[in-house]
């Protein structure tokens, strides 16, 4: 099962995102891999390193795969993630 | 190596009756405590040497090893986040959930329990692991070559599990903690709670070294360039830091702790000082932030002779917006009062120093240069006035805005403002018609602002020399002697072999403080002194002997200072500074002012 989703994040796949990317996509027990959508190479998503050395940026469409019985709560989760912008800081 | 504790070594003396043993370096703040050894090696010593021949090594063990760090490390890391979410923001926090995506790493993983299968120690393992990452990242541009950092942050952080080597979060010592580290950062310091740390000693640094001057403004007691020895000193066991005495002393005897313990100053006076025939002498405090002020204000400052604005421009990526700093500078000011009748109806004053970046002050962001932007570099106003303009508009904007909105609060000190780093009048001029243009900015968007009191600070022998053509142009001068003491005397405040030439009190220095004061009330300009020396008491006769009208210092001595003037007769005083001037050398000077020999 796989998805294209756009990044909203500005800082893209990067930082705080990453961070919550991975571990978003640990949660499931799908195996879970993301890499730019069209480019064909894809990294483990349960790697923060991996997920972090694809640069992606704000506004690039990335592809994720997930395989196993929750593929489809997975992806769920990991689109609403990247759709959403990064809350603003309250004390800024 | 990391580890502390050997034998007793020649430099220091035991002493035969008592078991106590004493390290001396440079005290700087006159104060004592007493507490509990913590080791802050930032750098920790991580070096691993060789790695042990591969069958020597028991592969499985050496995987639990890891394992076993990884978890501790995670433990750690997320308390840490817990705690930074509560306290200093979600940023930082984001930054540890960050590291715990990185320690956890499934490449990483795979990567030390390959090595540790080949016959490598855990900690090896992980410093191969991890060099592949961060070179990799490194090779990459912006900011990913900034997620090295992370990683290299992530693998000390293992390696001091692995090691056992003690790391120390500033921000969460235990209470009545004797900090021990090679050197302090100012972001170090500023992280210190003075409320867990009973006492700081360093193995580097001098009198003036930015880290002594801000455990003084916080009140720490402290001693600074000890030196090689301080190595000896064990985790955990319970020392005496006295700052009066430059000592450090191991295995106190029952006396000294009681002394330490004992150690308090004058009592707390909110009300201005005069002297015995009535001289006012205005007694303020030098902070960094809104809570240093409010601190001083505890303290019974008078307000602030020195506002540190580069503190607000410290520990993060890019500079303060004008609205942040126009809070923190309202904040500051609203900490003291307006006038009231038990002042004789003079308010407090604030006066807050546009950012002085350059000399040994750096932010990573504005790209300084060691040389080009060192002592004798390009720093203070002249970055204001050039490379640094946008900032200096958008910081002088945010002053004018918080002098006006103090200035309408009876109940807020007002703001002043002073130029760091004045060379001539030509820049003084200048600084002063960024004011003007930034004031008919204001007019001409309606902004609420008012035109604070201006001040020019007297750190080099240009302005010292000048001083009385400065005083024209403002309403106040003030002098920087730590500044003035190494220009004078030629005697970088990098180089901790030049410490002891750089002392105000050498007759160089003395005579362009006291030209300073004339030429300020030539030109019915206020003076005032904000460096180290205007916070220790002993030297409270001789400042006010030379007619100077405000003395600034860290807080923790605002009430000795007080209490000192509260004792001193003007003419006296004046008589006693006659003296100190005519002095040939500084021992001269200091037997003058009844000072041991140094």
């Amino acid at each position: 099962m796989e998805r294209v989703v756009t990044v909203v994040p500005e800082e893209g796949l990067h930082a705080r995102p990453a961070s919550k990317f991975v571990s978003t996509a640990n949660e499931y027990d799908s195996e879970v891999r993301v890499g730019r959508a069209g480019d064909g190479n894809t990294v483990p998503a349960n790697s923060m390193l991996a997920v972090t050395g694809l640069d992606v940026r704000g506004g690039e469409d990335v592809l994720i795969i997930a395989d196993g019985e929750d593929a489809e709560a997975a992806l769920d989760a990991l689109e609403s993630l990247l759709s959403s912008p990064v809350e603003e800081d309250a004390d800024g | 190596m990391a580890d502390a504790g050997s034998g007793p070594d020649a430099e220091s003396d035991p002493d035969s009756d008592t078991g106590e043993r004493r390290l001396s370096g440079t005290g700087v703040t006159p104060r004592s405590g007493v507490g509990t050894v913590v080791w802050h090696r930032p750098d920790a010593a991580l070096d691993l040497g060789d790695p042990p021949e591969p069958d020597t090594v028991d592969p499985v063990a050496e995987r639990e090893r890891f394992h076993e760090a990884v978890a501790a490390a995670r433990e750690e890391l997320e308390a840490e986040a817990e705690r930074a979410r509560a306290t200093v923001g979600d940023d930082e926090a984001d930054v540890l959930d960050a590291h715990v995506g990185f320690l956890t790493d499934p490449q990483v993983e795979s990567g030390v329990e390959d090595a540790t299968d080949e016959g490598l120690p855990a900690e090896f393992a992980v410093r191969e692991a991890f060099a592949t990452h961060i070179e990799t990242f490194e090779g990459m541009e912006g900011r990913m070559a900034e997620r090295a950092d992370d990683l290299r942050d992530v693998r000390d952080r293992l390696l001091r599990h692995l090691l056992g080597v003690e790391r120390t979060d500033l921000g969460a010592l235990p209470e009545g903690t004797v900090l021990l580290a090679e050197r302090l950062t100012p972001s170090d310091t500023v992280r210190l709670d003075p409320d867990r740390v009973a006492g700081l000693a360093t193995m580097t640094g001098g009198r003036t070294a930015h880290a002594a001057i801000i455990a003084r403004s916080l009140g720490l007691p402290a001693v600074v360039g000890v030196g090689d020895d301080l190595e000896s000193v064990a985790a955990g066991s319970e020392v005496v830091v006295d700052g009066e005495a430059g000592v450090v002393v191991l295995n106190p005897s029952a006396e000294t702790r009681a002394a330490a313990e004992a150690d308090e100053s004058a009592p707390v006076r909110h009300e201005r000082v005069q002297t015995t025939d009535g001289k006012e002498i205005e007694v303020a405090a030098n902070v960094g932030n809104a809570a240093e002020a409010e601190a001083a204000a505890d303290r019974g400052a008078d307000g602030v002779g020195l506002y540190r604005t580069e503190f607000l421009f410290l520990d993060r990526d890019s500079p303060p917006d004008e609205d942040e700093q126009y809070e923190a500078y309202v904040v500051a000011c609203e900490a003291f009062s307006g006038g009231s009748a038990a002042d004789g109806g003079a308010g407090d004053r604030v006066v807050v120093r546009t950012l002085d970046v350059g000399g040994d002050k750096d932010v990573p962001y504005m790209d300084l240069d060691p040389v080009e932007n060192g002592f004798l570099g390009e720093r203070g106003i002249r970055l204001s006035l050039g490379a640094h303009a946008d900032l200096f508009e958008t910081q002088l904007r945010a002053l004018l805005r918080a002098a006006g909105r103090v200035a309408a609060d009876p109940e807020s000190a007002d703001l002043a403002v002073m130029f760091p780093l004045v060379r001539s009048v030509e820049e003084l001029d200048a600084a002063l018609e960024r004011v003007e243009s930034v004031a008919a900015d204001l007019d001409d968007e309606g902004v609420d602002y008012a035109r604070p009191e201006l001040g020019a600070m007297v750190e080099t022998p240009a302005a010292a020399l000048t001083a009385d053509r400065l005083a024209d142009r403002v309403d106040f001068l003030s002098v920087g002697t730590n500044d003035l003491a190494q220009y004078v005397m030629a005697a970088s405040r990098d180089v901790d072999a030049m410490d002891d030439l750089r002392d105000p009190l050498y007759p160089a220095v003395l005579r362009a403080l006291a030209r300073t004061v004339e030429g300020a009330h030539a030109g019915d300009a206020w003076v005032g002194v904000c460096g180290e020396m205007a916070g220790d008491p002993q030297l409270t006769e001789l400042l006010v002997g030379l007619g100077v009208d405000e003395l600034s210092m860290g807080a923790v001595t605002v009430p000795d200072v007080k209490a000192r003037v509260a004792d001193l007769e003007s003419a006296a005083a004046a008589e006693t500074a006659e003296r100190a001037l005519a002095a040939e050398t500084r021992r001269e000077v200091r037997e003058t002012l009844g000072l041991p020999e140094e």
